[in-house]
């Protein structure tokens, strides 16, 4: 995700920004994927499904294998960088 | 703020997040796109040409023998169907970048085209949308080796279903 977040980077993520919204594209997102966390921006919005990339065009290459994720996938939004 | 935000990550539980799934391969190919677009292709076809039992002598065996033909080849178009949309999938989340759709408008368009096929050629038996589909990936196919700087070559498929792949000199 560098430059935006880098490695070890403590950030704060709340689901309450999408009590009432859905993700939008540009958000920073943590999700779940087999009981694993991943965090992302969220790239593209198709049919309430959401396709996520990392910023760091480089590495952004691997996101091939988690593909589209479901809203309730999504655990919350990246509010706070410390 | 940043006080806060300090004291809240000592006392609010913690998680570890990935920025990575897996080890970035870097390794795109439409080849196996192109290879599971004949596959539906063939399946089409033997779903077209296959025999059904006629006559009155027929046995009840014959006709579960029809069947299981018939339900092994549908698996295999519908499996296949599925691969393209796959591989089209990774190609345009993973492999195709801003400035690959900027430079081939119509880029989008084809994978959109042909993601419908592969569908619709798994809802119907339907020869002419499935030779759309192939015509659809070879495009994107070549539009792949122009974003590597290689040059596109149709050449013979050398499969049962005939027509031409894309590869690159």
């Amino acid at each position: 995700m560098e430059p935006s977040l880098l490695n070890t980077q403590i950030v704060f993520a709340s689901s309450a920004p999408f009590i009432f919204s859905k993700p939008k594209v540009g958000d920073i997102v943590v999700f779940k994927v087999d009981d694993r966390i991943y965090i992302k921006r969220v790239k593209e919005i198709k049919n309430q499904r959401f396709s996520l990339n990392g910023d760091n065009k480089k590495d952004s290459l691997d996101s091939k294998e988690i593909g589209w994720i479901n809203k309730e996938d999504i655990i919350g939004k990246v509010i706070y960088k410390i | 703020m940043k006080r806060m935000f300090d004291f809240l990550s000592k006392i609010l539980p913690t998680n570890i997040a990935f920025a990575h799934c897996d080890i970035p391969c870097g390794v795109y190919d439409p080849h196996n796109a192109q290879m599971a677009a004949h596959t539906v292709l063939r399946m089409t076809q033997l779903l077209i040409d296959v025999k059904v039992p006629e006559g009155d002598k027929v046995e009840n065996i014959e006709y579960t023998k029809h069947h299981n033909e018939v339900a092994r080849m549908v698996r295999v178009k519908e499996k296949h169907g599925e691969l393209v949309e796959e591989e089209l999938g990774t190609l345009e989340n993973d492999y195709f970048k801003e400035e690959h759709y900027k430079k081939f408008p119509n880029l989008k368009k084809l994978i959109e085209k042909a993601v419908k096929l592969s569908i619709k050629t798994r809802q119907t038996i339907d020869m002419d949308g499935t030779q759309k589909m192939i015509d659809a990936i070879m495009e994107i196919a070549e539009i792949f080796y122009k974003t590597k700087d290689l040059v596109p070559v149709r050449i013979s498929s050398g499969y049962p279903t005939g027509g031409e792949i894309v590869s690159h000199k």
